[in-house]
């Protein structure tokens, strides 16, 4: 069950989900500088309270998320008088999101609506009147209410999810019927179910794949236009963007190695790059610029090979590339998908063909629901982990396995509503016949 | 002192006694030892003075979840475990292969000496005095409870009361047709007293609960049916017991069959429960022989105890027939099953239906919120169980003495004791059936393992004046044992391990290992040493979640709260905090259908009121 405390490590972006130059993420709680500090290359050590610091944040696997600011904040000096820091970092929406997973990962949860100012009041920050922060919770109430966990989730989703709770509910019950009533009433011993455990596993995580589809809508996908030098890369992307009216900005990569640009095809927003070209070269400067044309591709989500016709180049082998032939006016490849940017012929096909790609290996036809948070896709994933957990505990007794499955349901819980004791007890007497 | 003796200063500002307990059940011995023995004159009155300390169904105490409320009740000071432990004629710790944190200990009673040395043991008492009558009002003056008026007409006052009237009041028995005004079968009910406590405004309901009948031991086939035997050794309740020798008696197994089924459906309308005579709820988790078939129809047979009511008595209990059913239907069914196909029924089983009081009228101190100075304890509140019934009775007078000495009231949380639960369950949810506790209601279940009550809870109960010296001393000798066996297995090495990481394995048992530094400490320092080594690591998941709980729960709500005066909270919500009116914003958290955002409206609330 959610609820509002003090001391305990969140954080939450203060500014919109929506691209923009700068970002800002709070974070308030008990040792929370200490917790971030790892992941961030300058020392908070060094630099006195409500001082701006400059720095890389780093992700757990070591590797640069973004260049930022972080203001710090000792105990007493922030918002809600708690250990506190400000992220500022670059607003595009990938980043912002792998901050936020960086967060989630090193235990630092994401607040309630309203939490903040909860705090700095509960903290004693005369500043805020009463009314301020009750009002903000009350809001809070009203916006949550149209997206409260359980009508958060839809239709089938929703179905998929209390399955799944039903079932690791069932064997937890199983289990407590023997915690409960001795070895001569329940005669019977317990088997772990490995086979349910596992079906129960693996259709969560179905589920959990999902969210990278969804997320295309939320979130846009990253399409990456790569080929040899001269294929024809810079032309695509050119006619992709004068396709789009609505772009909002087109700014340089920061390495300046490659372009990139938000753009929409057919309703699926996208972040579009345009790579440096692939070629053999001695130029360390060039070598580098392919370098990061290649890290780019392996991170896409689809990328788009152009090929010169008159070049005997074959595309990268990869289930998410989707080749395409340019100069369809001077050589035409009739077994291939090709364009001309010069009289835009063959364009709006390989537009279509992009936006199917992005939708094909997305499983919106599958027989699985869809989810569209991240939030949705960590629980059922912890929720999974936890039922690993009850496997593994297998040889350490009941008790112990009972506290994974609990666990279980009670993430599972933060989606499909909570499950209590007493409905522990409701199916425990339904189920078996009891009562010496 | 007696009660004519001062019945003459009645009138001034004398009072007759301190405290007065109605009830001399589980409930009542519990709270007028704790009352009296922290030196408080005390009247415990009772409808029979023979019945003191009686087990009204079956002759066993403890059991998964109860036998922890009986040892935290022993570690707190009260009798329960000592009695049972004195009189007891067989002992099991059950789930020993279920897992430590849920094993619990479970005895048969010669309920006959237990009953006897119940009364011994409250008649030793100085400052506790017996009588018998009947209470049939409460004395009321300022609002607040003085006293009681008795069916002899005797007015008794004192300072506090605690009531633990059990199925007493308006009881009513069922067999078949046949019902009669009864709080167990042969005694009276009390009428009159569900009546006065109604006008006064208490909330009152109707359960209901069954007891099997009972038949003569040497009437049984014993051959037909299995035999079920106890430990060979018995090992105490009570933290002060070191070893017990008693002798020991077979439980019998038999099972019931495809004739008692027909036999059972073919009357099921004669059952007063099913022909809607019975409106009490009765409990799910002790369901009648009847409830069973006929919720269960797939079932080919039900398992029967056979269990010995004490060693000077041929009756036998036969747990598992609990019934309603008219005598004759009973003697059939009955006949029909292997083993007692030729038994003499000696007494009939029977259903009763009771008052009880709703217990969200209470606060966690068990003190009424209708009625302040009245305690209340027991069945009364809608609980099932002895165990249940003498925890609340130790905690209502134990509270009932804080109120007398003008101190705070002794209140264990959740992530204490299952005491904590059983009462935060039912002061802030209510019930609807017959409470009993089970394992699973306890959050932190891992700590609340029945060894180690007395480390969680002796000390409390010492600092409120109950908990003898001699407890404490014993505490800090078995505590400091356990500290000196994790240093010698943290020192000792075995393949390149310490012991301590190898205790820490599910496979591996401290005893297995023979370390000869270890054999000189007692077996219970051992296996709790081995407990906690084994669990630790769980421990430390659950002590994030503990932290986070005791945190809310210190969070108070001040007594005279005005929910009215809060804006932003639901009107839902409102109205259940206005009725639980909780002490805490984390009992507060707990009453079923207020939300989240409500609570942190509240926890808004009460800290800008305190900052005035």
């Amino acid at each position: 069950m959610p609820c509002y405390t003090t001391d305990e490590p969140i954080y939450a972006l203060a500014t919109p989900f929506s691209p923009s130059a700068i970002a800002l993420i709070r974070g308030s709680g008990d040792d929370i500088l200490s917790i971030i500090a790892p992941y961030f290359t300058s020392d908070f050590r060094k630099y006195p309270s409500s001082h701006a610091i400059h720095g890389f944040l780093k992700g757990t696997d070591g590797k640069n998320i973004d260049e930022v600011m972080i203001i710090k904040y000792e105990k007493g000096h922030g918002y809600t008088s708690e250990e506190a820091f400000e992220i500022m970092c670059h607003g595009s929406l990938p980043v912002i999101r792998s901050i936020e997973e960086l967060l989630e990962a090193i235990g630092i949860r994401r607040a309630e609506k309203g939490e903040f100012t909860y705090r700095a009041f509960m903290h004693g920050r005369m500043d805020l009147t009463e009314a301020e922060a009750v009002e903000e919770i009350v809001r809070s109430k009203s916006e949550k209410a149209g997206s409260e966990a359980l009508s958060r989730l839809t239709g089938a989703i929703k179905r998929e999810a209390e399955d799944a709770k039903e079932r690791i509910l069932n064997i937890l019950a199983s289990l407590e019927v023997q915690l409960d009533y001795g070895e001569d009433e329940i005669p019977e011993d317990w088997e772990f179910p490995h086979d349910e455990i596992c079906s129960i596993i693996s259709r969560l995580e179905a589920i959990a794949a999902t969210y990278s589809a969804s997320r295309l809508y939320s979130e846009g996908a990253k399409v990456v236009i790569a080929g040899r030098t001269n294929a024809g890369k810079s032309s695509l992307y050119n006619a992709i963007l004068k396709e789009n009216r609505a772009i909002v900005s087109s700014e340089e990569g920061t390495t300046r190695d490659y372009l990139e640009t938000d753009a929409s095809i057919d309703g699926i927003p996208v972040r579009l790059f345009d790579t440096a070209g692939i070629r053999e070269t001695d130029g360390e400067v060039e070598k580098e610029g392919i370098k990061r044309s290649e890290a780019l591709m392996s991170d896409a989500d689809l990328v788009v090979y152009v090929i010169d016709p008159r070049d005997d180049d074959t595309p990268p082998s990869g289930d998410n590339t989707l080749t395409v032939y340019s100069k369809r006016d001077i050589t035409l490849r009739p077994d291939a998908i090709s364009f001309s940017s010069v009289t835009g012929e063959g364009l709006d096909e390989v537009i279509r063909k992009i936006a199917e790609c992005l939708m094909k290996g997305n499983t919106f036809t599958s027989s699985v629901p869809s989810i569209d948070s991240e939030r949705q896709r960590d629980k059922l994933l912890e929720t999974a982990a936890a039922l690993r957990d009850a496997e593994k505990a297998v040889s350490s007794g009941y008790d112990i396995i009972a506290l994974y499955l609990q666990s279980a349901l009670s993430l599972l819980g933060e989606l499909t509503g909570a499950v209590t004791g007493e409905d522990v007890l409701e199916r425990l007497f339904s189920s078996f016949c009891l009562g010496k | 002192m007696s009660v004519s003796s001062h019945l003459s200063v009645w009138g001034n500002d004398m009072r007759d006694y301190d405290a007065i307990v109605i009830g001399g059940g589980h409930a009542g011995i519990e709270a007028s030892l704790a009352l009296s023995r922290e030196g408080f004159e005390t009247l415990l009155i009772t409808q029979s003075l023979d019945a003191i300390g009686r087990m009204s169904c079956n002759p066993s105490i403890g059991g998964l979840a109860k036998g922890n409320l009986v040892r935290e009740i022993d570690a707190m000071g009260g009798e329960m475990g000592h009695l049972i432990d004195k009189t007891m004629i067989q002992m099991r710790i059950l789930n020993r292969r279920r897992g430590p944190a849920v094993q619990a200990p479970r005895a048969q009673a010669d309920k006959f000496s237990y009953s006897r040395l119940a009364k011994e043991t409250l008649e030793k008492e100085h400052h506790l005095h017996l009588f018998m009558d009947t209470v049939v009002d409460m004395i009321v003056d300022g609002g607040r409870a003085a006293g009681v008026i008795t069916e002899r007409g005797w007015h008794i006052s004192a300072k506090t009361v605690v009531l633990t009237t059990g199925t007493f009041m308006d009881g009513k028995i069922f067999i078949g047709e046949y019902d009669a005004s009864c709080g167990r079968l042969g005694e009276s009910a009390a009428i009159g007293l569900g009546d006065s406590l109604r006008r006064l405004g208490f909330h009152t309901g109707r359960m209901k609960t069954g007891t099997p009948s009972r038949v003569r031991f040497s009437s049984l086939d014993l051959d037909e049916m299995e035999v079920q035997y106890g430990d060979a050794i018995m090992e105490p309740f009570s933290f002060e017991s070191e070893t017990i020798e008693r002798p020991s008696l077979p439980c019998y197994i038999t099972y019931t069959n495809e004739t008692t089924h027909r036999i059972i459906r073919d009357n099921i309308s004669l059952s007063p429960l099913y022909g809607g005579k019975i409106v009490g709820k009765g409990p799910r988790y002790c369901p009648s022989i009847e409830d069973k078939v006929v919720r269960f129809p797939d079932r080919e047979r039900h398992q029967i105890f056979v269990e010995p009511e004490g060693v000077g008595t041929e009756e036998m209990y036969l747990n598992g027939l609990s019934s309603s059913l008219p005598e004759s239907v009973q003697h059939d069914f009955i006949h029909s099953i292997p083993g007692l196909r030729h038994a003499e029924i000696m007494r009939p089983a029977y259903a009763v239906e009771y008052d009880y009081l709703d217990p969200m009228d209470l606060y966690p101190s068990l003190e009424s919120k209708i009625l302040p100075s009245l305690f209340i304890a027991g069945q009364t509140n809608g609980t099932s169980g002895y165990e249940e019934a003498a925890a609340q009775g130790l905690i209502a007078g134990m509270n009932a003495a804080q109120l007398l000495k003008g101190e705070k009231p002794v209140i264990l949380s959740r992530t204490d004791a299952y005491i904590g639960v059983l009462i935060d369950d039912l002061v802030t949810k209510g019930t609807k059936e017959p409470y009993r506790m089970f394992t699973s209601r306890a959050e932190y279940r891992l700590s609340l393992r029945h060894d180690n009550a007395d480390q969680r809870l002796t000390e409390i109960s010492y600092n409120a004046g109950l908990a003898t010296k001699e407890r404490m001393t014993r505490l800090a000798k078995k505590s400091e044992d356990i500290l000196s066996v994790k240093e010698i297995l943290r020192k000792t090495r075995m393949d390149g391990r310490s012991c301590y990481d190898l205790v820490r394995m599910p496979e591996t048992e401290i005893t297995e290992l023979s370390i000869p530094e270890l054999s000189s400490f007692p077996s219970y320092v051992l296996h709790e040493a081995e407990l906690d080594i084994k669990y630790e690591g769980y421990l430390q998941r659950q002590e994030k979640e503990t932290e986070k709980a005791k945190r809310m729960e210190n969070m108070e709500i001040p007594a005279d709260f005005d929910y009215d005066s809060v804006d932003g909270i639901s009107s839902e919500s409102r109205e259940k905090l206005k009725l639980v009116k909780p002490l805490s914003i984390g009992q507060a958290s707990r009453i079923s259908g207020v939300r989240v955002t409500d609570i942190a409206v509240l926890s808004v609330a009460v800290r800008s009121r305190k900052r005035g």
